[in-house]
């Protein structure tokens, strides 16, 4: 069996990208549908409501179609949407909570879950409980650190990008993703300390 | 692939796509496996890893196909708002400067209703425009099209677009589309699929109004003998307004979006725009095959998506079965008119895949798929 894609749906981001700026309908909609599914994951993460979520993503694309002009050539096109996404469901934080005080980007609690990967577990017993102990490890850690985790490994940014995006410097950004791993290790000796992880071991 | 080989840490792992694409997709392009039993340090390592991605599984998404599409054109119809929107403002802060023109201009609007009125009360034209009139008024070099059958009839332009025409309804176009302007004359009812081209607007005069457009597909209804024209959009943009031989002063434009529709009263001259199509009856009756169809393909078997395209045209395909029973196709042709689809299929099955088309008779020749 055999299956061709279309390369006009294989163009890399940044070519749709400044087909788009040049005011192509066709390059936005392949963008649009290319990410729309994954940013409104990852606004649900932020926010539990699914229709405010979507509206914020749709005003996103929204803005880079009427401001194409004004749009710079140079992006990453995956960070610049999730961060717009996140400064939108910010923004939206913020006039909801209008007579209080406190929210600005940094409070944005992460309320993602981790779960198990079950089905690609095909090993023994121990295995098993170490992984379903591992993600209870993650599930507690810091809501920041997990945001930084899930960026950097399921969304494939960079350690700049997620800095930028987090609104912090590289070293605070670096030390988020490194903290969450290193308390985990910690943990994670200590109740498998058979197991003499990390054969580097080098923090 | 050698930068593995420099791996210390889990983290070195865990953000190699490569790897992650072993661990959670099994699918071993890079030789993982036999990398990771190379040294025993090594096994550790990815050993670990690999407990950490199963430990951080994030769900995927529940959006279908549709619901993607559904929120791409809400996404499109927030633009236009959006855009109109602007527009406005800038044009009321434009009023606001010009405020003391607009008794000099008044005065001069005046004059031309009262020119306008006195021309149209002593030309004798009325509101009327039919098919005869527009021909007659740009006949150089039309070739005609009629169909008489009882059944639609594709008509293919030497641009690439195609044209659905239902029965007793003629359309006039170039042999060949010289200039700037892509222009056809339509009495009847077509289902338009207009190849894209920015720099060649295509504009379809039927009855009293124009509809323009760069690349999209819509229909027509426009019958010398009815109270009213339709236009109906399927995918793209549109914008309508009135032919200059009723209006000669306001250029109104309608602009219409997918699933929008508009009725044009003729008698007094009026855009009605709907923008909910199902709650329009005499619409829905009137949906024609090809737009109930779907034209978007997930590993599907090029002999169904044949299939497809002969009930939305009403062609005949003629391809060699037993060389692409095994062929199975992902593309998205909703956009694109009849010799695009044809052309993007034979493409995405191989290099040695080629089509002819002679009426309503098309001809694939193939070697099979690659």
């Amino acid at each position: 069996m055999k299956t061709a894609i279309l390369p006009f749906n294989s163009f890399d981001d940044n070519t749709l990208w400044n087909n788009l700026k040049e005011g192509d309908e066709k390059s936005f909609s392949i963008l649009f549908e290319r990410y729309y599914a994954n940013l409104v994951r990852y606004g649900n993460s932020l926010s539990p409501y699914e229709e405010k979520v979507q509206d914020c993503v749709q005003d996103v694309f929204t803005d880079i179609w009427v401001y194409r002009a004004s749009l710079q050539g140079s992006v990453v096109v995956k960070a610049y949407l999730l961060s717009s996404v996140r400064n939108r469901i910010a923004r939206l934080f913020e006039r909801d909570h209008i007579f209080r005080k406190t929210t600005s980007t940094d409070s944005i609690a992460f309320l993602l879950e981790f779960s198990v990967e079950h089905e690609l577990i095909d090993d023994d017993y121990a295995t098993k409980e170490k992984v379903i102990h591992l993600n209870k490890l993650l599930n507690e850690l810091p809501s920041r650190q997990k945001e930084a985790l899930y960026l950097r490994y399921h969304q494939g940014l960079t350690v700049e990008q997620i800095a930028e995006m987090l609104d912090v410097n590289y070293q605070s950004a670096s030390n988020l993703l490194h903290r969450g791993l290193l308390s985990l290790r910690k943990e994670w000796k200590g109740t498998f300390s058979l197991l003499l992880l990390l054969s580097s071991g080098s923090f | 692939m050698q930068k593995r080989n420099t791996y210390t840490e889990i983290e070195d792992l865990l953000s190699d796509e490569s790897f992650q694409s072993w661990i959670l997709l099994k699918i071993d392009l890079d030789g993982w496996e036999d990398w990771t039993l190379e040294n025993r340090q090594r096994a550790k390592l990815v050993e670990d890893a690999r407990h950490l991605l199963l430990a951080m599984n994030v769900p995927g998404s529940n959006l279908s196909s549709s619901d993607i599409h559904k929120a791409l054109q809400t996404t499109w119809a927030k633009i236009e708002e959006k855009e109109n929107q602007i527009n406005f403002t800038e044009n009321s802060r434009g009023r606001f400067l010009n405020k003391y023109l607009i008794s000099g201009i008044a005065a001069s609007i005046f004059f031309c209703l009262m020119s306008v009125w006195f021309y149209k009360n002593h030309s004798g034209t009325d509101n009327v425009v039919t098919y005869k009139e527009l021909i007659d008024k740009n006949s150089e070099g039309l070739v005609e099209q009629t169909n008489n059958s009882s059944k639609p009839q594709i008509i293919t332009l030497s641009d690439g677009s195609s044209v659905l025409l239902q029965p007793n309804s003629k359309l006039s176009y170039p042999k060949i589309f010289t200039g700037n302007e892509r222009k056809v004359y339509l009495s009847g009812e077509g289902f338009f699929e207009i190849s894209k081209n920015p720099k060649k607007p295509f504009y379809v005069y039927a009855n009293e109004i124009v509809t323009k457009v760069v690349g999209t597909s819509f229909r027509v209804k426009a019958y010398s003998d009815q109270p009213d024209v339709e236009v109906l959009v399927r995918t793209g943009k549109v914008k309508v307004r009135s032919n200059n031989l009723v209006s000669k002063s306001d250029q109104q434009e309608v602009v219409l979006l997918p699933n929008q529709a508009l009725r044009f009263l003729r008698s007094d001259l009026k855009f009605n725009k709907i923008t909910n199509i199902t709650e329009d009856e005499a619409l829905v009756r009137n949906v024609g095959n090809i737009e109930q169809l779907s034209f978007e393909f997930t590993d599907i078997p090029v002999a169904q998506i044949f299939e497809t395209i002969e009930q939305a045209y009403l062609v005949d395909i003629d391809y060699p079965k037993n060389k692409l029973k095994d062929c199975h196709l992902t593309t998205s042709l909703s956009d694109q008119p009849l010799t695009e689809k044809l052309k993007i299929i034979c493409k995405s099955i191989g290099t040695n895949t080629s089509f002819e088309m002679n009426g309503n008779q098309i001809t694939i020749t193939s070697e099979g798929c690659n």
